[in-house]
């Protein structure tokens, strides 16, 4: 049992697109997978077209137990399962403070979960929270796409940063390159130079493709509804790749 | 709202599936997958050891499909063999499937139980957004020699659509599907047409007695619930699926004697003696076949006995008595096969059927009277040999005590219903104890013997021969070596069993009733 959260301070480097087809991919190959929207936006939610139920949000996601297992939908796929996002998680940050321990509510609120299910996985908002801080301590690996850019690179220094400050261990995080466009000469320096400067730059890099950005139109994981594409031959590269290191 | 074990209905007769699914349309979106349709055969051991663990095995050509049978939903779908006559779980290919079989069957081979054609079509039915909110699958299955085919409809949940989930059962209701029925009928009456059910053997012995049922009427029971173990078991001996066919048969012969010899005086004399001859016959013919089935399972544990460099010579050994085992088999297969084994099952059974014209002097006995004393009288015999026996002891005397309590062990399952279960099995739970620990020094006797008899019959002067004793040398050593070391054990085993608080409950269950004043 693994619980990973896929998580950049920056918005737009395709965490949800990742998340999506990752536990898409693990329901398939490793058993039952629950994917956690936690972006207010809700995305992940709508790639599944599960929509928000009436009576749930953040008052009842940090209640858990049964505030959140009655909440949980099937998605179109055997093995995997949803808690949609609701548009009152933007103020989740309040909420969390007032709780006791509030750097540990989340984790706490997923125990329960963790026997249900084979993993866990977060699609997690763009932004450096009481919220994140509960992720990085509720999961057991931090997934972090990153596009090859200055300023992409530089978010990656300030979660470092982040983590030595909350006293969390650096190993947590993986890195991976995503959107990448190889004709660009600043893509590939930049991905020579993060990879001589930090361990756990994962191999599979996913590329900047038309097929993962039309997700929106079809509203399906990439890997089920083009499971021949060159974008689901990376995400699959890529969940290989994690799920070795998640083994050892 | 929960329906447990709801989710499937027989679809009426006169309702065509096209009109169903034009009624759902009515309120769900429709996404149908392609037709399927095929031939599967659901395998499982002679004994249900699949069944028993809840789980249903099919193979469709080369893909096998392993489910929950509740649930239905599939846990393991791999390929492997195609299913001609019976495999072995070590006959697939290395993955997942054959790990959970492995430990599940143990020597027991898959056998074809039924073949059932199955078509239908899965339906996705869609909310607004297109999202899933139910799967239905309309199935018809049509069991191989049944008399008639089913036209089934099942409701797959997806958790969080339970109103969705609800409509589909009122839509339902509506079109006259109301009568539920197991989405396992095709397999029940596929296991039917072949003269099987699930469930219907098992190697233990059970047998409900009544306390008032006189000695004959139960004895009767008793010999035919045997007698139709064996009768059952022939077939895969004759076969040689798998060693267990011969072994339960071999059993059931053995306390078929055992019953004869414990309970004298119900069936007529004559009776008895000739079918205590007739089994002995029996028993003795099936013996060499088993006991070199019992070497070969024991193969891989005597080869771990010994030193690498020696184990070349025993393999050899091993092939040759695999060998020797072919050539009894066959010699066995014969023997049942003639018209007097045959005769002698065919007259058995009209012995226990027909009425005694002498009856003999017990018969009339309530039953529970007349086990109480002889599970009492074989008690205290064990207990007897038992506390004559030390580290000393020859073989011989071991292996009577080991018959002995073999006799107290048949008589306790015979006519254990009579009884308190939770006393009565306790007090077989400590008598399987002391019969483990002499069953593993007879076994150990046995197999030194018969690797004494093997090495004086090498001949000289070749180089295989001269492996093959170094390797047999080294087993019996530690085949001895283990042998004591039972044995220096065996006292203690045997004082849990010999002591004051068994022989009380002993006496408590079994001791002599009071006639009602």
């Amino acid at each position: 049992m693994s619980i990973i959260a896929v998580y950049n301070i920056k918005g737009g480097v395709g965490k949800t697109a990742t998340s999506v087809n990752l536990a898409y991919l693990s329901a398939q190959q490793q058993g039952k997978t629950l994917l956690l929207d936690m972006d207010p936006q809700a995305s992940a939610s709508f790639y599944f077209r599960i929509r928000s139920p009436k009576k749930f949000g953040t008052k009842q996601l940090l209640k858990g137990g049964r505030h959140i297992e009655e909440n949980i939908k099937g998605t179109d796929y055997p093995g995997l399962d949803m808690l949609p996002a609701d548009f009152s998680y933007r103020n989740i940050d309040l909420a969390l403070d007032e709780c006791r321990k509030s750097h540990k509510r989340l984790s706490k609120v997923l125990v329960p979960l963790q026997e249900e299910y084979d993993r866990i996985i977060l699609d997690c908002p763009p932004n450096l929270t009481l919220l994140s801080e509960n992720i990085f301590y509720a999961a057991d690996y931090i997934l972090a796409p990153v596009i090859p850019t200055t300023l992409s690179l530089l978010s990656l220094d300030q979660l470092f940063a982040f983590l030595d400050e909350i006293g969390q261990a650096h190993d947590k995080v993986m890195i991976f390159f995503s959107m990448v466009e190889k004709r660009k000469k600043m893509h590939v320096e930049m991905m020579q130079s993060l990879r001589e400067r930090r361990n756990r730059v994962l191999h599979t890099i996913i590329p900047y493709s038309a097929d993962i950005e039309r997700m929106g139109v079809y509203r399906q994981p990439v890997a089920a509804a083009l499971p021949a594409s060159s974008a689901t031959v990376a995400y699959k590269s890529l969940w290989y790749e994690i799920q070795n290191l998640l083994t050892t | 709202m929960v329906h447990p074990g709801a989710d499937t209905w027989l679809l009426p007769d006169l309702l065509p599936a096209e009109e169903l699914l034009a009624a759902l349309a009515a309120e769900f979106g429709l996404d149908k997958a392609p037709e399927y349709g095929g031939m599967v055969v659901y395998a499982d051991s002679f004994d249900w050891r699949l069944y028993q663990q809840g789980c249903l095995l099919h193979c469709h050509g080369g893909c096998w499909s392993l489910y929950h049978d509740d649930s239905g939903e599939v846990t393991i779908q791999q390929d492997g063999l195609e299913l001609h006559g019976s495999c072995f779980a070590r006959d697939f290919p290395p993955g997942r499937l054959r790990e959970l079989l492995e430990p599940i069957l143990g020597l027991r081979c898959l056998l074809p139980l039924a073949t059932v054609h199955l078509q239908g079509r899965q339906t996705r039915l869609l909310n607004r957004d297109e999202k899933v909110v139910a799967r239905i699958v309309i199935e018809t299955q049509r069991p191989a020699g049944g008399e008639r085919s089913y036209r089934l409809v099942r409701l797959f949940r997806l958790r969080g659509y339970e109103d969705e989930q609800e409509s589909v059962r009122r839509i339902f209701a509506e079109n006259g599907i109301i009568e539920t029925i197991s989405p396992l009928v095709g397999f029940a009456e596929g296991c039917r047409a072949k003269g099987r059910s699930p469930l219907d053997y098992s190697s233990k012995f059970t047998l409900e007695l009544a306390g008032g049922e006189t000695a004959r009427q139960a004895m009767t029971r008793v010999y035919q619930s045997l007698l139709d173990t064996i009768t059952r078991n022939i077939p895969g001996v004759l076969a040689d699926y798998d060693p267990e066919f011969l072994h339960d048969l071999r059993v059931a012969i053995r306390r078929t004697r055992s019953g004869l010899s414990l309970v004298k005086r119900v069936l007529p004399d004559p009776v008895s003696e000739r079918f205590s001859r007739e089994f002995r016959l029996l028993g003795a013919f099936t013996g060499p076949t088993r006991d070199l089935d019992v070497y070969l399972l024991a193969r891989e544990e005597c080869l771990a006995r010994l030193h690498p460099s020696l184990r070349p010579g025993l393999q050899e050994f091993f092939a040759g008595l695999g060998r020797r085992r072919q050539i009894e088999q066959k010699k066995l297969v014969r023997v049942l096969r003639t018209k007097k084994s045959e005769a002698v099952l065919n007259a058995w059974q009209r012995a226990l059927k027909r009425r005694d014209r002498q009856p003999a002097d017990l018969a009339g006995l309530p039953i529970k009277e007349l086990a109480s004393r002889i599970i009492l009288k074989r008690f205290k015999r064990v207990v007897r040999t038992g506390r004559l026996l030390d580290a000393a002891t020859p073989d011989a005397e071991v292996h009577r005590l080991r018959i002995q309590c073999k006799k107290l062990r048949y008589a306790m399952e015979f006519f254990a219903s009579l009884y308190p279960q939770q006393e009565l099995q306790s007090l077989i739970r400590q008598l399987k104890k002391l019969q483990d620990i002499l069953g593993s020094c007879n076994d150990l006797s046995v197999q030194q013997e018969m690797l004494r008899q093997n090495l004086s019959n090498l001949a000289a002067g070749s180089r295989r021969n001269l492996d093959q004793a170094a390797a047999l040398g080294g087993l019996l050593q530690s085949l001895l070596q283990e042998q004591q070391h039972l044995r220096a054990h065996f006292a203690e085993v045997f004082a849990q069993f010999g002591d004051q608080e068994t022989a009380a409950l002993f006496h408590e269950l079994f001791r002599k009733q009071r006639e009602p004043a």
